[in-house]
């Protein structure tokens, strides 16, 4: 092309850029849409597999009664397994997501570029410094936003009507993170924090495994203190004292007074995981925030 | 420096050269080493305070809350907040065993094989004294001599916490000896992981020479040999006759009959890794090795 030519029509192909980043990332573009694909059909197959597991779970007795059917029947049914291990191992994928997002985003993404000069060609090349990192952060964003949720609503679609026996219970780490919007703030945190690494270290395996590290702290504190996100519910009785089966215990404590133990309780009931969901969400989006703010403050103060 | 000091030099200290490797290897990945060496002593710090001061406080915790009588009490299964900084202790040891294989994977991918052959370094050094397969050699034995102790350290440390007569963790049967992280930390195990990932990750970055897409695969292979070995485990020796292949089902003088069955498996998947990294070496390097 001739330098005519691209003066004659410079806006004609807004999409150059969003194309470069496709081709340059194919191949983490292909993967991910693999594994995306993947972990839909695995759900599509559990959500198929739901009735029978349920079936499998259910009261029975020996010899059968009129509503109850015999135990070594429902004994015989394995699907329950099958489909609690497909669950369990989705929530936990699910809730992953954010570690290679981050180390994709800090070495791939943003510091082998920066480490090879590719960037600083890009930026001679009728691309802004501010638009080439608005574009590479987001493109994957939109794309990561779409296949998280997708991904999220197919995965409360397989899990039928939540049974804690069969699934889990709402406040096992893995089960919250993958069936409410804190999974797609998690993997949006990730690109943020690998492209403020990238930006940092401008280098790309320095800036991968500070990425991973800074994530895996990310998430491993939000894990620890997520009871603390919300007031919990506190409950005083004397005697015995019994919580509902799904009750997310925080702490315990039994003070003999006057010869009857006096129980207190202290957890998050299960009407809780929503207001526990949007302030992890809030938080985690607060975090992506800053990250992003700081990678674009840093890349303006690096210019010239 | 003139051609004739060189060879002077050489001919008058022979062992140079090897000396020369191993200190430009540790010069290289001076961070790597600094990050494992603190790595040890955070994981050794860890579990000696465990050992005492923790172990010490937890259990005077649970003592002066009327547990240690036997009777059935909800709330001992949920003791305060001693008990907690004990368990977060050993559950960041036994987390950064979990996280060395798929680290050492990434770094021997990435950092030792796969940038130097993707920026040239290592071509370059195989015009300079260093034949290919030495060079390889060099990469593969220092940071197995490195991990292999430290590692060894580590899970020597966590046994005397498993076998000292008051383990809280087990007393509260918060861990079993065959859950996954207790049974790799109490043996052998995890020190053949790490090897297995150094393997692994070498010959991902012999194979592919580029640093991210080596590191890439290299982490990927390391979680799927451990992902299989975790489902394999309990198969890997005969449980009890008339019950199920299954971990719990395995009494526990199983315990290392299944560890060195299993060691066995990962040290060969090193071997063979190391094998073909070296032989994937010589084919692309000509006859020179």
């Amino acid at each position: 092309m001739t330098a005519l030519a691209t003066a004659a029509a410079p806006d004609t192909r807004p999409g150059g850029l969003l194309r470069a980043v496709g081709r340059t990332h194919r191949t983490a573009l292909v993967l991910s849409l693999l594994a995306l694909a993947a972990a839909a059909v695995a759900l599509i197959w559990l959500h198929s597999l739901g009735d029978e597991a349920r079936a499998g779970m259910s009261a029975c007795s020996t010899p059968p009664t009129a509503g109850l059917p015999s135990c070594a029947a429902v004994d015989a049914i394995t699907a329950d397994e099958t489909y609690r291990n497909g669950i369990f191992g989705l929530a936990t994928a699910l809730s992953w997501v954010m570690f290679p997002v981050a180390a994709w985003a800090g070495g791939a993404l943003i510091g082998r570029e920066l480490e090879n000069g590719t960037a600083q060609l890009a930026w001679t090349q009728s691309v802004t410094p501010v638009r080439w990192l608005a574009v590479k952060l987001a493109a994957p964003a939109a794309l990561l936003t779409v296949g998280t949720g997708g991904l999220l609503l197919l995965n409360d679609w397989a899990r039928g009507d939540g049974n804690p026996n069969l699934v889990g219970d709402w406040y096992y780490p893995d089960t919250f993170v993958s069936t409410g919007p804190v999974a797609v703030a998690y993997a949006l945190a990730g690109l943020a924090l690998g492209a403020l690494a990238g930006l940092v270290w401008r280098r790309a395996l320095p800036a991968t495994g500070v990425s991973l590290a800074a994530s895996l702290v990310l998430h491993g504190v939000m894990e620890r203190y997520r009871e603390n996100l919300w007031p919990a519910v506190t409950r005083t009785e004397a005697g015995a004292l019994e919580l509902p089966r799904s009750a997310f215990q925080v702490a315990w404590s039994d003070v003999p007074r006057g010869g009857v133990p006096l129980t207190r309780a202290t957890f998050h009931p299960e009407s809780h995981f929503w207001p526990l969901q949007y302030v992890e969400t809030g938080l985690l989006l607060a975090v992506a925030g800053t990250a992003t703010a700081a990678a674009f403050l840093l890349l303006a103060r690096r210019l010239p | 420096m003139t051609t004739t000091t060189t060879r002077a030099r050489a001919a008058v200290r022979p062992v140079s050269p090897p000396r020369g490797l191993l200190l430009a290897l540790l010069r290289l990945h001076r961070t790597a080493l600094w990050f494992w060496l603190g790595l040890v002593a955070v994981a050794a710090a860890a579990l000696l305070w465990a050992l005492g001061p923790g172990a010490d406080a937890a259990w005077a915790e649970y003592r002066g809350m009327g547990c240690d009588g036997g009777a059935p009490d909800l709330g001992c299964d949920l003791p305060g907040p001693a008990f907690f900084r004990y368990e977060t202790t050993v559950t960041v040891v036994i987390g950064i065993l979990f996280l060395l294989p798929t680290l050492t994977a990434a770094w021997a991918g990435g950092s030792l094989i796969g940038r130097e052959l993707e920026s040239g370094t290592a071509q370059f050094a195989w015009t300079q004294s260093v034949t290919p397969a030495r060079w390889l050699a060099a990469k593969l034995a220092v940071p197995a001599l490195l991990l292999v102790p430290g590692t060894l350290a580590i899970t020597l440390l966590h046994r005397t916490l498993w076998t000292s007569d008051h383990h809280l963790m087990r007393v509260l049967a918060w861990r079993a000896w065959y859950d996954d992280g207790v049974f790799e930390a109490n043996g052998v195990l995890a020190t053949a992981h790490a090897l297995a990932a150094l393997a692994l990750g070498v010959l991902s970055g012999v194979l592919l020479r580029r640093a991210l897409p080596a590191l890439g695969v290299a982490v990927a292979a390391m979680a799927s040999l451990t992902s299989v070995l975790d489902d394999l485990r309990p198969h890997l020796w005969p449980t009890p006759p008339g019950t199920p292949s299954l971990m719990h089902k395995h009494p526990a003088s199983h315990f290392w009959p299944l560890q060195l069955v299993e060691t066995g498996i990962v040290m060969a998947v090193a071997a063979l890794a190391t094998a073909t990294a070296f032989l994937v070496l010589r084919r692309r390097t000509g006859a020179a090795v």
